[in-house]
């Protein structure tokens, strides 16, 4: 029972990353139809740029030799760094998908896949091979109810990304520029007609997936505090996953299928040989898929893709 | 015009062809080693490591004039390729070096997980090889061409499995391993048997496994905490070590973590923070303390890197000198490649006791030295401090 | 007055005219005879050629490696290309342009079977001089003629097709290993199957039929993703492959009479030059002749509007469950070689990397078109190859270039063409 127990903990912690990323590859993949492969970089991108400013603000508290508390750093250090990411997407958007926004899509996933692979090769050109260890922002704590030990960092991981997503929800659902991508996402074609240009919805999208992919990064910093040019591959691949199987069209989906990719591979490495992990998790992915063709939430959509 | 326009280009192709820079480039018979390192990939500072010790031997030999065969000298280049840490990386580079560069000796891959199919390469097409780090007895099993220049894993299972049990006494043991990689298996299988032989089948409580690349071992460790094991051995490398140390103190394990000679990378502390202090591993030498020659490779590395070299920069530098030796007792090198592979193989088979900064070294029929193991403590200020020497009896 | 002034423009163009007046006349007959000529020539004097251009040794990949590592030596290396390619290929080609014309007009009489072969007789004669060189270039090139395989297979499915399946590393490994297991298991003495069972000297005449059981496996492998997969239109494809590459990688993983993830090794060397060559003609024609066939042209109607096909009594289910199947026979019979190529394979080789590196190959090339294929694969594979002394800026060289081609051309260099080998030989008089 305490392992179960604890097991569900390990796994909150484990699929908010999964979730926080697969929601930036849902949101593009929702409003403007496209894969962006270069997503799970930009998450690598995110906990670097997090991993400046969070050096540049210990560095310039212990200059004026005001200490600052660690959780405010915290704070400065994700928002900042989901500021500065929104822009490193809106640039992919810029140079890899508008001028390609009526060619094959797979042309522009391709595109997205070649950043991708440019971001990490750039990121090991310019600070070389070595792995960075991400500060320890906040005192790491444990406390153990019972036979279930939790850490305060994965309360605050689960928290952040939590609050995260409800504060999409709430873009989403309540502002005019949600409305707008709604609108997308139900018809590319109508929305522009309306007055509404895409030039603006599509930068906007590609920025707020960037900036929850940043979040995503540091937490994952906090976590797993090992920053490597290519730790955003798999586990955007895989987040790639999640995203498609929470079904087009939908935020709530595309967050849930993050948390329950989190569990299936948790709970598979507990319950079986933790070898067969990859097996059984995605084997159980693929029954899914076969019987709930839509994913979870997604409307069946129309025959005629762009593609 | 147009005669203007092709005078003019027959003539600058003309200067190109006969420049003087060019052609003052004779051909001359110039000794190749092949470095096939990580260069990039999981383990950069393996790499950075070997790259270093590599670059300090040649400048050595440069100095010398170069290497002496048969009252010649020879001029000595340096081929690094960079195996991404990767098996498959591992077999083209190796393949590039050999068919390519036309090298007369590989040293490298470091780890397992690379020399294992790498050696299989060297030996189909005659080259030899030496793996200054890899412990697993496939390398160079039933290969001919590939030496290795530290101790097995028949060796340091037992060696951690018997330490374990005679400074803390503990009967039970749980494993954790990356399963994808030759050198963490097969380590732990060896460490697995090891202990079994002393406590019996079923002490070790826990066997569990993870694949490359992963980051989170929350499930593994939740399993070892609560399976009632005393101590954790996990034989990976510096960039998981940190992670799995650190993840197994957030959920409540407070026993002993032991680790193995993959641990002795200098970055290891850096990563892992004061959680890895106080924890044991095996390794091939300890820096803190030396003496004579290894003390002169320490200081000089010391002052050219900045930091104190681990054990694979010290074993690829007793591997490059190994290699020099041979070939300065092959004989004669006569340009042909194929012969001078085969000769300087044969020379370094017939080396005995030569006298390395990581102990001496004489090979056995399979290409493997008989050398001692060290066990290292991480000391409270994140230093390797030697604790204990163990040699094969 | 009129001057006949020469602007350089009209310089250049006056010589571009020329060149392709000289050009038009030559077939493709003639341009493989100046290849011989070539390769004959860097054969018997290339060592002294580049002796004299003070070059180190012949220059393996065209000089590219060379020119490279060491700046000073690109006068050389320009001086080797033309002497030893350039300039004998043209006034080769060009001496024999008449009586290639004849030739290739007397071929064109016969049935095009003959025409082909002697061709494919030629350009594999200038390979075999050519790799005679060095045990590099063998290899170079036997891995070029497998990622066109890899390449053209994919196109079957992602361009004619229509659809983005990610799972072709994973095919490619089902191939390579039940290639290498039968291999291995039958003519080799090894440490996974023990002794050989039968006597090694008739492995390479068994050898096809073992790459075309692994062509099989693969495409019962490609079986699972197709049953789900196309009972609807979308996108599930993508996730689906994609699901079943990661549990291929881990079922070959726990697979411990396979090696696990250590791999398998020692794989008997029948993949040799004429081995690979051979195969790889047999699918550029097959995969040539299904593109052309009734199914294909069935294939592209499915691909532009699948209600329409579907009223046109196209059984859309079954064809694209087909296509998919062939594609994935094609990429295992790659994988087979592949294995056999490197005489190594482990899991770890057939991960998220290989699949960009197709998906690259696939879309610079351009869909829809088999010479597209054959041309990104040749080009990315050679490009990777002769940048490789840049390390690692050659990954962001490659990348560039390819987001530079989606670019200008979305479709890649040559898309929606047809491959007719008989236009390609017919005679140029």
């Amino acid at each position: 029972m305490d392992l179960f127990l604890q097991n569900i903990v390990n796994a909150l912690q484990w699929g908010s990353f999964y979730a926080l990323i697969a929601l930036g590859y849902s949101m593009v993949y929702s409003i403007l139809m496209l894969f962006n492969f270069a997503h799970g970089d930009i998450f690598m991108v995110g906990a670097y740029i997090g991993f400046g400013i969070a050096t540049a603000l210990l560095g310039f508290a212990a200059m004026i030799g005001l200490p600052l508390p660690g959780w405010l750093i915290l704070i400065l250090t994700i928002l900042f760094s989901m500021f500065f990411t929104s822009f490193v997407g809106m640039l992919i958007e810029r140079i890899g998908y508008r001028p390609l926004r009526e060619a094959p899509r797979a042309s522009a996933a391709i595109t997205g896949l070649m950043i991708g692979i440019i971001l990490e090769t750039g990121n090991l050109a310019l600070l070389g091979a070595r792995r960075l260890s991400f500060p320890a922002l906040i005192e790491s704590a444990t406390y153990q109810f019972g036979g279930i030990f939790v850490t305060n960092k994965k309360i605050l991981i689960v928290l952040v990304s939590l609050s995260l997503m409800y504060v999409l929800h709430l873009f989403i659902q309540k502002s005019k520029w949600g409305m707008a991508m709604r609108a997308m996402s139900f018809d590319f074609q109508a929305v522009p007609l309306m007055g509404v240009s895409i030039n603006k919805i599509a930068p906007l999208t590609f920025a707020i997936g960037s900036a929850l992919a940043a979040a995503a990064g540091i937490l994952y910093g906090l976590a797993y505090p090992v920053l490597d040019p290519y730790m955003g591959v798999l586990l955007g691949w895989k987040a790639f996953v999640a995203a498609i199987l929470g079904g087009r069209g939908s935020i709530l989906g595309a967050a849930l299928a993050g948390f329950l990719l989190g569990f299936i591979e948790i709970f598979v490495a507990w319950i079986f040989p933790s070898t067969l992990r990859d097996i059984i998790a995605y084997s159980i992915i693929l029954l899914i898929l076969t019987f709930r063709p839509h994913g979870f939430f997604g409307q069946a959509h129309s025959t005629q893709l762009r593609l | 015009m147009k005669r203007l326009l092709m005078v003019i280009v027959l003539g600058l192709i003309g200067a190109m062809v006969f420049s003087t820079n060019v052609w003052s480039l004779g051909r001359k018979t110039v000794i190749k080693i092949g470095i096939n390192a990580p260069i990039t990939g999981d383990i950069p500072k393996v790499g950075e490591g070997t790259k270093y010790a590599a670059q300090m031997w040649l400048a050595d030999i440069n100095k010398a004039g170069g290497i002496e065969v048969g009252g010649k000298k020879y001029p000595v280049e340096l081929v690094i390729e960079d195996n991404e840490a990767k098996a498959e990386s591992a077999v083209k580079a190796n393949t590039k070096m050999i068919t390519d560069d036309e090298v007369l000796f590989i040293v490298g891959p470091q780890s397992s997980k690379q020399a294992v199919p790498a050696g299989d390469v060297a030996n189909n097409y005659e080259t030899p090889m030496i793996t200054p780090w890899s412990t697993n007895p496939d390398s160079t099993k039933d290969r001919p061409y590939v030496f290795r220049g530290c101790f097995l894993d028949p060796f340091q299972g037992p060696v951690l499995a018997n330490f374990i049990t005679e400074e803390f006494k503990f009967t039970k043991a749980a494993v954790l391993y990356d399963v994808a990689s030759d050198y963490p298996k097969g380590l732990a299988e060896f460490f697995k048997q090891a202990w079994e032989k002393i406590h019996g089948a079923g002490s070790v409580v826990a066997f569990e496994s993870f694949t490359t690349k992963d980051a989170d071992f929350s499930s593994q460790l939740s399993k070892i905490t609560k399976s009632g094991a005393q101590v954790l051995f996990t034989p990976q490398y510096y960039n998981e070590v940190a992670l799995i140390v650190q993840q197994a103190h957030e959920l409540g394990w407070k026993n002993p973590i032991v680790g193995s000679d993959s641990w002795g990378s200098a970055e290891t502390v850096t990563l892992c923070g004061k959680d890895c202090y106080g924890q044991f591993f095996s390794t091939h030498y300890a820096a803190a303390g030396a003496k004579g020659e290894t003390k002169a490779f320490i200081d000089r590395y010391q002052k050219e890197h900045g930091y104190v070299p681990d054990d694979v920069a010290a074993l690829t530098w007793d591997s490059l000198r190994l290699v020099q030796k041979a070939i300065e007792s092959s004989g004669k090198i006569t340009g042909k490649i194929k012969k001078d592979r085969k000769a300087v193989r044969d020379a370094l088979a017939k080396i005995k006791n030569f006298k390395g900064i990581t102990g001496d070294m004489t090979f056995t029929e399979e290409g493997d030295p008989i050398k001692c193991a060290v066990i290292v403590r991480i000391s409270d200020k994140g230093e390797y401090e030697f604790y204990k020497s163990v040699c094969p009896n | 007055m009129e001057t006949k002034q020469e602007t350089p423009q009209r310089a250049y163009k006056n010589l571009l005219a020329r060149y392709k007046a000289f050009s038009n006349r030559i077939p493709l007959l003639g341009w493989l005879c100046g290849g011989i000529g070539a390769v004959l020539i860097e054969y018997f004097l290339g060592d002294l050629v580049s002796y004299y251009l003070g070059l180190p040794k012949v220059p393996v990949l065209f000089g590219c490696l060379i020119m490279l590592k060491k700046p000073i030596l690109i006068p050389g290396a320009v001086g080797y290309l033309l002497l030893v390619y350039g300039l004998p290929v043209f006034f080769i080609a060009r001496a024999l342009a008449t009586p290639a014309n004849k030739l290739a007009a007397f071929l064109a009489k016969g049935p095009i079977t003959i025409a082909a072969l002697v061709h494919l007789g030629l350009l594999y004669a200038i390979l075999h001089i050519w790799t005679d060189m060095s045990d590099y270039r063998v290899l170079v090139l036997k891995l070029t003629m497998i990622a066109v395989m890899l390449t053209l297979s994919l196109n079957v499915i992602n361009g004619y097709m229509g659809e983005f399946s990610c799972s072709h590393p994973g095919f490619m490994a089902i191939g390579a290993y039940t290639t290498s297991t039968i291999t291995l298991w039958l003519f080799a003495n090894d440490k996974l199957f023990g002794e050989a069972l039968l006597p090694a000297a008739i492995g390479p005449f068994f050898f096809p039929l073992a790459l075309i059981a692994g062509g099989l496996v693969a495409a019962l492998g490609a079986l699972v993703i197709a049953i789900p997969s196309f009972r609807t239109r979308g996108d599930y494809l993508a996730i689906i492959s994609l699901a079943f590459l990661f549990i291929v990688k881990s079922i070959i993983e726990n697979l411990e009479f396979v090696g696990g993830p250590r791999g398998m090794s020692s794989q008997p060397n029948y993949s040799n030059l004429p081995m690979v060559f051979i195969v790889m003609v047999l699918c550029i024609w097959i995969i040539n002749n299904f593109v052309r066939s009734t199914l294909g042209k069935a294939l592209c109607a499915v691909r532009d509007n699948e209600l329409a096909a579907e009223s046109m009594t196209v059984n859309t289910r079954k064809t694209k469950m087909v296509t998919f199947m062939f594609g994935a026979f094609w990429a295992g019979v790659a994988g087979g070689l592949f294995a056999h190529v490197l005489r190594y394979v482990n899991p770890g080789s057939f991960g998220i990397q290989r699949l960009a590196e197709i998906l690259a190959m696939l879309y610079f090339g351009g869909l829809n078109s088999v010479t597209g294929s054959i041309v990104g694969a040749v080009s990315i594979n050679l490009l990777s190859e002769a940048l490789r002394p840049l390390e690692i800026f050659k990954w962001i060289i490659i990348p560039l270039l390819l987001i530079l081609v989606m670019l200008y051309r979305p479709t890649g260099l040559i898309a929606f063409t047809e491959f007719k080998p008989k236009e390609l030989m017919r005679s140029k008089e």
